[in-house]
């Protein structure tokens, strides 16, 4: 089967497809029969929505995301009054055509866009330090032990999101990499980090926290050593663990959650990534709402504790974080699930893209460090522009 | 049964899991909770949690309504909470631990753990207990081998016990024979 050809004819007859990464290579679905746009309402009958049975179809799934909002409204979380693009908080599809795809994925755009890379940041520096330094405060004070302040660059400019994700692919492979195209919109992620992946009643996540770029002079022991040598991203780490711990145990069978992987380094085309790999086993009455709402929003890319320091973020932020943060990925028929975290990620929406980042503030950060952090996560995505 | 008074905190689940291998726990969040199980409780603990303890009336109010009844077990900010109850000061520190791995070290010989015995601790704390702290019948039984503060308290005559550290957290070594003991005390 010749599957670049394929990728070509589905992109070209505008129909909506999801892509998404997996161990081998890419799946793509289409043809879908059904697409649910979440609100607060029908997200519980959506989640609710019971069909044990069997899997007989790779497309007997449901895919899409949960934005921010969403997964804070679900927790019983109010996020107050914000500037907002009044993008949907959620959409899920089912697929009746899934497409196998490699690794290299072949692609170039029929009619090149002429795109718009000048970026505006909605925080400056300036006001990003005095956030930083309220924070600081709340941390002095025990409110929050780690908090993560996001900033969004925008453009308004006409992209191909399947050109933007090929090259995304090639620069970046990585293992929760996903594309959405649908009328009106698209979603472009190379997102590291796994969430959930449960498989009948085991479940495992995989937090990150820590990421060192790579360069000449470092390699993987290298990297190890720096991560271990250095306390700030030791202790973030420390305290992601254990709160992935805790969100698994109020689902998981007691004693059943380990940690099968501590603390190490995963090697990705340009970062080393510090990792962690918590599992465990479902108590036998647990649903995947209940899943959903002990895990999400990841707590990696919060901060902690979670209640507490969403209270606070929300508090904060005047801008809807849309899919930022919020998870992409699929329930299958049989309860199955996979999710990711959605970072690194360009969200075009009405011709305007925009990217969110988010850096940690823990007690011995500083400002200028994470700002310019901040920055050089977006630079990757901000370079396809060019 | 023990009944564990949670603080929306995100390390609360890890002591239930904990406490769990020694007997029948239910949690339920301070602001909610359940008379008939606070009356059927053996031991209460006050878990870990954003804030300091005067955001948390509620929870002193079951400590004085429970003291020297129940046993009843703090774990970090539940630990300051029951000192703020006998009339402690909790303090912002000049280092802060967060996601921090101690030494720390027995150092009461009125305690259930041998003198000088030392463990490797998880800690999560912005406050600490000002010093000196007097209360009858209540001992500073481990201290922080580097910055001396208090660590861990004993009362052993009313049953009441404490910890500043974490002894669910995964930078615990033997956290559950930490447990075990108060628990079989």
């Amino acid at each position: 089967m010749n599957t670049s050809n394929n990728l070509k004819e589905i992109n070209a007859s505008g129909k909506p497809y999801v892509i998404y990464k997996t161990s081998k290579g890419f799946d793509l679905f289409t043809n879908f029969s059904k697409k649910i746009i979440l609100n607060k309402k029908n997200i519980y009958k959506f989640l609710n929505h019971k069909k044990k049975i069997k899997n007989k179809k790779s497309t007997d799934l449901f895919i899409g995301f949960f934005g921010y909002e969403l997964l804070n409204n679900l927790i019983g979380i109010k996020v107050p009054k914000q500037k907002n693009i009044n993008f949907p908080k959620g959409i899920f599809y089912k697929p009746e055509k899934r497409i196998k795809l490699m690794n290299n994925l072949k692609y170039k755009a029929d009619n090149t866009y002429k795109l718009n890379n000048k970026f505006k940041l909605n925080i400056n520096k300036n006001s990003y330090t005095k956030i930083f330094n309220r924070f600081k405060k709340k941390i002095k004070t025990g409110k929050t032990y780690q908090i993560k302040i996001c900033t969004k660059y925008k453009t308004k400019s006409k992209i191909d999101p399947l050109d933007f994700f090929c090259r995304l692919s090639k620069s970046n492979l990585a293992p929760e990499a996903f594309m959405v195209r649908d009328k009106n919109f698209s979603i472009i992620s190379c997102s590291p980090e796994n969430l959930i992946s449960r498989k009948g009643p085991f479940i495992t996540t995989k937090p990150i926290a820590g990421t060192v770029k790579k360069n000449k002079s470092i390699d993987k022991i290298k990297a190890l050593n720096y991560f271990r040598k250095n306390l700030k991203e030791t202790k973030e780490h420390n305290m992601i663990v254990d709160m992935e711990r805790n969100d698994l145990s109020r689902i998981c069978k007691v004693g059943s959650v380990k940690l099968s992987r501590t603390k190490i380094v995963e090697e990705y085309k340009d970062l080393f990534h510090y990792v962690s790999l918590i599992k465990g086993t479902l108590k036998k009455d647990v649903r995947n709402i209940d899943i959903i709402k002990a895990m999400m929003p990841g707590g990696s890319v919060i901060g902690c504790p979670k209640i507490s320091t969403l209270n606070l973020l929300n508090k904060q932020e005047k801008e809807n974080r849309n899919i930022y943060t919020g998870s992409f990925g699929y329930i299958k028929f049989n309860g199955d699930m996979r999710f990711n975290i959605i970072i690194r990620s360009i969200l075009n929406f009405k011709n305007i893209s925009e990217i969110s980042v988010a850096s940690g503030v823990v007690i011995d950060s500083n400002a200028n460090h994470e700002f310019s952090e901040n920055y050089i996560k977006a630079k990757a995505l901000i370079d396809l522009f060019k | 049964m023990i009944y564990v008074i949670d603080h929306k905190d995100s390390f609360t689940h890890n002591v239930v899991h904990q406490f769990s291998l020694f007997d029948k726990v239910e949690c339920d969040n301070y602001n909610n909770l359940d008379q008939l199980k606070l009356k059927k409780a053996s031991a209460i603990v006050f878990s870990p949690g954003p804030g300091e303890p005067k955001n948390y009336p509620i929870t002193s109010r079951i400590y004085n309504l429970f003291k020297g009844k129940k046993k009843i077990i703090g774990i970090c900010l539940g630990f300051q909470q029951i000192l703020f109850c006998e009339g402690g000061k909790i303090i912002e520190q000049k280092k802060i631990y967060h996601g921090f791995q101690s030494n720390v070290k027995v150092t009461n010989n009125k305690s259930l753990f041998k003198i000088n015995q030392k463990f490797k601790v998880g800690r999560y704390h912005s406050l600490k207990l000002k010093e000196p702290f007097k209360s009858n019948n209540f001992e500073i039984t481990m201290r922080c081998l580097e910055s001396k503060i208090a660590m861990s308290f004993e009362n052993n005559k009313d049953k009441i016990y404490g910890f500043q550290f974490h002894p669910e957290s995964f930078l615990t070594v033997n956290g559950n024979v930490l447990i075990e003991k108060i628990l079989s005390a």
